[in-house]
């Protein structure tokens, strides 16, 4: 039976492109997204490669549409070998005083308390099969910090620390947590604000590597991080910013 | 297989972990150059890895010699011509409490750990501009971050790598080139070993998050993924493989 992999934010970007590397590994994908016809058309591009994919329908932010989602995959599949967690976004930037409450908590709920919310209605299923492993998705923002970005840089430096505590307490169950830290990614959604050249310019000099990243450089790492070749590794961070941090 | 006609240079690829990775990029289709202080076990290890169907050279080496080197870098392009991957493994430390280190032992120990990447490097970057392409992977430990009692050569010298291998992964981008650092937990090999039973060793490997012994294999294993295109983008980091025993 092929590994069963959950993705949320699976429709568009990093997450599209994690699930095509993970079906091309042959693993059963569910690309769940707020977006749904984003999601089918990922489960058709696919299904069209000869690989295996569901959509579905998912608010991060609801507990009760978390809990139907997982508990829909689990009937169905009987297993969750793999989560990713790729759902979020800073969706705002400007000066600290200028967010309101309710931007503040939809970055926080969107990234912070989607991954939450994933974890704890997957994590049971993990610890019965005493085998599983979750990748949760932080950024190099979490660590450094940005300017006009206060928000989405206190909800992913608050994952990465979920992720090493959610790490130690389901070691014992063989169940391994990561954080996986995209740079700047050239996903449609930031392709659709800055054009290519403006892009270029502000980039090219920070960016070691001399280019942004391909949203495919990422996938490669999230695969490598659900194989068997990664099995001494929980509760770490991965960056992939081509050396940008 | 991914890493098919690469030339590696893997330095202390004698035994333990460095060991296991020339082994494993073997399998995965490299030709490899074991370069290690002990040429006897270094001779063991090449044949090893031809018997998997690669090709392999050993080459006596002490990394904190320039010379040494540098008889390192010709014999490698002499026989393969190019060097993709450089693997810096060699490593060595002496117990000792800081205020009785003598300096001799504290200068091998920084001169072979730290030392030892700056003289490979140098001998490999060149090739490897002109190329526009290379993979460098060092091997710094979780002591760098955590210290650890007696061990303070060592530690200062894992931590000089991972700052090492940060500047050199900026000078390098613009040419292709990677460079990251590996920080493996305690190994199930012969360094912890030297100073501790096998029973106290067995313990201290079983007490990680994860319940499991960290082993060489699980070390080589991120090595070939940081060795391969699949891993193009990344530079300049410091990936930790500890079964959880440390968390950054």
């Amino acid at each position: 039976m092929n590994p069963v992999a959950l993705i949320s934010g699976g429709g568009n970007g990093i997450g599209r492109a994690v699930a095509h590397r993970l079906a091309a590994a042959g693993m059963s994908v569910i690309v769940a997204d707020y977006d749904h016809a984003a999601a089918e058309q990922v489960r058709g591009e696919i299904a069209d490669a000869g690989g295996k994919a569901e959509a579905l329908a998912v608010d991060v932010t609801v507990a009760r549409e978390v809990k139907a989602v997982v508990t829909d995959v689990a009937q169905r599949f009987g297993r969750i070998d793999v989560l990713i967690n790729i759902a979020g976004g800073s969706f705002y930037t400007k000066r600290i005083e200028d967010f309101t409450w309710a931007e503040w908590q939809k970055v926080i709920d969107t990234n912070l308390k989607g991954t939450f919310l994933m974890c704890r209605e997957v994590a049971p299923l993990m610890q019965k099969q005493k085998a599983g492993r979750i990748l949760n998705t932080g950024s190099n923002y979490g660590v450094t910090g940005s300017a006009l970005r206060a928000p989405y840089s206190a909800a992913k430096a608050g994952i990465i620390a979920f992720t090493k505590s959610l790490a130690l307490e389901l070691a014992p169950d063989g169940i391994r947590v990561n954080t996986v830290a995209p740079g700047p990614t050239d996903t449609p959604r930031v392709m659709e604000k800055e054009t290519p050249e403006a892009r270029r310019q502000r980039w090219h000099a920070a960016i070691p590597l001399g280019r942004t990243a391909k949203p495919e450089d990422l996938a490669e790492l999230y695969y490598f991080l659900t194989t068997a070749e990664s099995d001494a590794i929980t509760g770490q961070l991965f960056h992939c910013n081509g050396g940008l941090v | 297989m991914r890493l098919q006609d690469k030339i590696a240079v893997i330095t202390g690829g004698a035994q333990g972990i460095g060991r296991a990775i020339a082994l494993g990029m073997g399998r995965e289709g490299a030709k490899i150059v074991v370069a290690d202080l002990q040429a006897d076990k270094a001779q063991i290890v090449a044949a090893e890895v031809q018997s998997l169907g690669a090709e392999a050279i050993a080459v006596e080496t002490n990394v904190a010699s320039e010379m040494s080197v540098r008889r390192l870098a010709e014999q490698a392009f002499a026989r393969f011509g190019r060097v993709d991957i450089l693997v810096n493994d060699a490593g060595t430390y002496l117990k000792a409490p800081v205020v009785s280190k003598s300096e001799e032992d504290w200068d091998r120990t920084i001169n072979v750990n730290l030392g030892g990447n700056f003289l490979c490097a140098r001998a490999f970057v060149p090739a490897m501009r002109k190329q526009k392409s290379g993979r460098i992977i060092s091997i710094a430990s979780s002591i760098a971050h955590t210290g650890a009692r007696e061990f303070a050569d060592y530690a200062a010298s894992k931590a000089g790598i991972i700052g090492f291998v940060k500047a050199l992964a900026r000078e390098l981008g613009p040419d292709g080139i990677t460079v990251n650092a590996i920080c493996p937990g305690s190994a199930n090999t012969d360094m912890p070993r030297r100073h501790r039973s096998e029973e106290d060793v067995m313990a201290r490997l079983r007490a990680t998050p994860l319940g499991r012994v960290l082993q060489p294999e699980d070390i080589a294993g991120p090595i070939l993924f940081l060795a391969s295109d699949a891993a193009a983008y990344i530079t300049g980091q410091a990936y930790n493989i500890n079964c959880g025993t440390v968390m950054l």
